[in-house]
């Protein structure tokens, strides 16, 4: 009997164990769902991409042929979605760009893609520009275009073409056929001369649009003509003004009573909105260029202010200050109810300015200030998603590229030293600071200039 | 008797409910938490668990050899025939030193070949024959050997070497059993192909429970993984905007045997919201596959299951 139900027992308690073994088991050898493998890229990782000197069509054009290579590479560098190997590292030696390049030699170097072009200066003074982008993998042609211009303009070629390369490796549009305009600062910080300033967005060819004998602030680019709005600190009031790049001419935007400021084109470039002050308190106004009637968007007891358009137009966002500190809301583009979308996650009480609407739509960028320090970061247009993408003592102003991808911003490292011009990608990654000519802050990108009427 | 089987299952009842009763007291829940570092696991199902263990289920106990999936190669048989056999007879008997005859037959058909060796060799495989015969000769025909080598039969032997191949079902075999020096050297030179390997002689068809432990390697989820983190690395595609995740391109990647790709990789389908990026996205997939390439490590015997590999590249994590 005793042995007999020991062995029971033994028994139960095997069976138990082995059953709880199961149990436990089992859920090793779940179903591995079958199909198709799934690979998603965990870290960011730049295309490498070969760029061969472009050759020159006659050996007086061997100059304009590096140039344009140089500034090819240094706008695909600085995008931080591509690294150019090192010339040095070539094999091949790209001298007729008309044959085939050995795609063996270039696949060791571990390049995916190959850029090769010619400059040749045309009998009439223009000059061609031609350029091939290899599928260096699968030796395909991607692109290969053709271009004339008057040799003064080689910059805005090599970066024309860099677009292209862009945007056939990306599927994005580029933006490095576009501008800057910014407030370039020079001397001493107590008097220090604000003058309004343009230049490519690598910091070359840069012009000076006023003289500096007035403070100007918020330059703003339209989005389809040669002009830029801004405010100016003239006699009397600051008003909002706008500037023909190309003429020269300049006009004040309305005629409203108080301060104008914080300008900005929309989307058609048809109308300008901006803050008008009331008292103690601002609203915002739209004016229409072409009618020149003004219509009131907001009317609060606040200071609403920094206005920008969705790039549907459909919406505004904007900051106000109505509920106790300044906080971005957004709301049509009719005025009406608007809905707050900053809120500080933290501790910091936080608050957020400068609004910009992406040109992709996707975010909002702006500057928010709490815990002491100045950030800037991007948020999506309900409120979410929020990320900074840079900290310090000073940052302001962003101001996204012509495709929604890069922003610029300045930033003030405070003492004796002024603001200077930085960018940064909307991931975060890569900052870099935009050379300048001396202090620069307020920067305004424009839209890509082959999609305006400029040039 | 019955009060003490009682007696001896009360205590233990009473054991059980002590220690369990101490048990739950002590061990809070908090206990049972101990901090473990998570661990990256592959999931499989009971077929690959199967896989790796080489065998079947239904097997049989009796049959504990694994099923062999794959046959060795046909080279070593070739030369094993002839050499093991003669290895064996050679130990055994020693007699009939009746070569000649083949050699005439067959010098005749291959006047080519065997002339060389025949000329050369004299000279080259006196003196290592006589070297190593001490290792055979230790049954008995160390004289006979010597004998033989003087007289110089060496001559016929590359010939009978084919002879051995070629023709194996005639009667060369028991004549082979005769005393060749040479065909000992030979033996004793290359006894690394005498041996037979292990794996995979022949196929054993009927199923075995399989052994505990297999070839992991032809673990399908192993090749998965492996092939996964080799494309990865060449994968570079750049859109980061919010809209990412909904960016897919399908594609069927067919391959050969050696790891390379059979033809380009075909793209299947894309989905985004924007056709470029979207196409971009396949496109950077497309020459990830390629430029990544050759996938070696890919296990051969499972090529099946790898012929064409259907593939998905997204853009989930991308920031």
């Amino acid at each position: 009997m005793n042995d007999v139900r020991s062995m029971n027992r033994r028994r139960f308690m095997t069976l138990t164990g082995s059953t709880l073994a199961m149990l436990g088991g089992g859920q090793a050898f779940a179903q591995q769902p079958q199909g198709r493998l799934r690979i998603d890229p965990t870290e960011f990782r730049p295309i490498p991409i070969a760029i061969s000197n472009f050759v020159p069509g006659s050996p007086a054009d061997g100059d304009v042929g590096n140039g344009v290579t140089q500034v090819i590479t240094n706008n695909l560098k600085r995008s931080g979605l591509f690294a150019p190997i090192d010339q040095a590292a070539f094999i091949e030696r790209i001298s007729n760009i008309d044959v085939a390049p050995q795609f063996e030699n270039w696949k060791t170097l571990n390049a995916q893609a190959l850029v090769t072009g010619r400059m040749t200066r045309q009998p009439d003074g223009r000059l061609k520009a031609e350029f091939r982008l290899w599928d260096v993998v699968t030796g395909q042609q991607l692109a290969g275009q053709q271009y004339f211009t008057s040799p003064e303009y080689w910059r805005r070629i090599a970066h024309i073409i860099s677009d292209q390369i862009y945007e056939k490796l990306t599927g994005e549009k580029g933006y490095f056929d576009s501008r800057v305009v910014f407030v370039d600062e020079s001397g001493p910080k107590e008097r220090r001369v604000k003058r309004l300033a343009m230049m490519d967005q690598d910091g070359a060819n840069v012009r000076y649009l006023t003289r500096g004998s007035d403070l100007v602030l918020t330059p703003r680019f339209s989005p389809n003509s040669q002009e830029i709005t801004y405010m100016e600190f003239g006699q009397g009031d600051p008003k909002v003004y706008l500037f023909n790049i190309e003429t020269g001419q300049r006009e004040i935007v309305g005629n409203f009573p108080g301060m104008t400021f914080a300008p900005r084109f929309s989307p058609d470039g048809q109308r300008v909105i901006m803050s008008l002050q009331q008292g103690g308190n601002s609203n915002l106004f739209v004016m229409d260029l072409r009618s020149r009637s003004t219509t009131r968007l907001t009317d609060t007891p606040a200071i609403d202010t920094s206005p920008s358009y969705s790039p549907d137009g459909t919406r505004i966002c904007f900051e106000s200050d109505r509920g106790g500190r300044s906080q971005i809301y957004v709301m049509g583009a009719g005025g009406g109810a608007a809905q707050r979308i900053s809120f500080s996650k933290d501790d910091t009480n936080a608050s957020y300015s400068t609004p910009v609407w992406s040109p992709r739509g996707d975010y909002i960028a702006f500057t928010r200030q709490g815990g002491g320090q100045f950030s800037i970061g991007v948020m999506k247009p309900d409120g979410s998603g929020e990320r900074l993408l840079t900290s310090g003592f000073h940052n302001e102003g962003p101001t996204f590229s012509p495709n929604g991808r890069v922003l610029m911003f300045f930033r003030d490292p405070g003492g004796n030293g002024g603001p200077s011009l930085y960018s940064v990608d909307i991931s975060g990654r890569n900052e870099l600071k935009v050379p300048t000519p001396g202090f620069a802050s307020d920067p305004a990108w424009s839209p890509l200039l082959s999609s305006t009427a400029g040039q | 008797m019955k009060v003490n089987v009682d007696k001896t299952l009360v205590a233990s009842i009473a054991l059980h409910v002590l220690v369990l009763g101490w048990g739950l007291v002590t061990f809070s829940s908090r206990a049972f938490v101990a901090p473990e570092e998570s661990l990256p696991v592959d999931i499989i199902s009971s077929d690959q668990l199967a896989k790796m263990m080489a065998g079947q289920k239904t097997g049989k106990k009796e049959e504990p050899k694994p099923k062999v999936e794959k046959i060795a190669e046909a080279k070593p048989e070739e030369d094993a025939v002839g050499k093991v056999t003669e290895k064996k007879e050679l130990i055994k008997t020693n007699s009939t030193p009746e070569p000649p005859p083949k050699p005439v037959e067959k010098p005749v058909e291959k006047k080519p070949e065997p002339p060389k060796p025949v000329a050369e060799a004299k000279p080259k495989e006196e003196p290592k024959p006589q070297e190593k015969k001490p290792d055979p000769a230790k049954e008995d025909p160390i004289a006979e050997l010597q004998k033989k080598l003087e007289t110089k039969k060496s001559p016929p032997k590359p010939v009978e070497q084919k002879v051995a191949a070629v023709q194996p079902q005639q009667q060369p075999k028991p004549k082979e059993r005769s005393f060749d020096p040479a065909q000992i050297q030979r033996d004793l030179d290359k006894r690394a192909a005498t041996r037979h390997e292990l794996t995979g002689s022949a196929l054993n068809a009927s199923a075995a429970l399989g052994s505990a432990t297999g070839t992991a390697a032809n673990n399908v989820a192993t090749w998965r993984g492996a092939f996964q983190g080799a494309v990865k690395r060449c994968f570079t595609p750049t859109y980061n905007g919010q809209d990412a995740d909904q960016y897919e391109a399908d594609i069927d990647i067919p391959m050969k045997i050696d790891g390379s790709l059979a033809s380009e990789p075909v793209v299947v389908a894309v989905r985004g919201p924007s056709r470029s990026i979207a196409q971009a996205v396949a496109e950077s997939a497309k020459r990830a596959i390629v430029q990544c390439q050759v996938y070696s490590f890919m296990p051969k015997q499972q090529y099946e299951s790898w012929k064409l590999i259907p593939m998905t590249f997204g853009l989930k994590d991308m920031l």
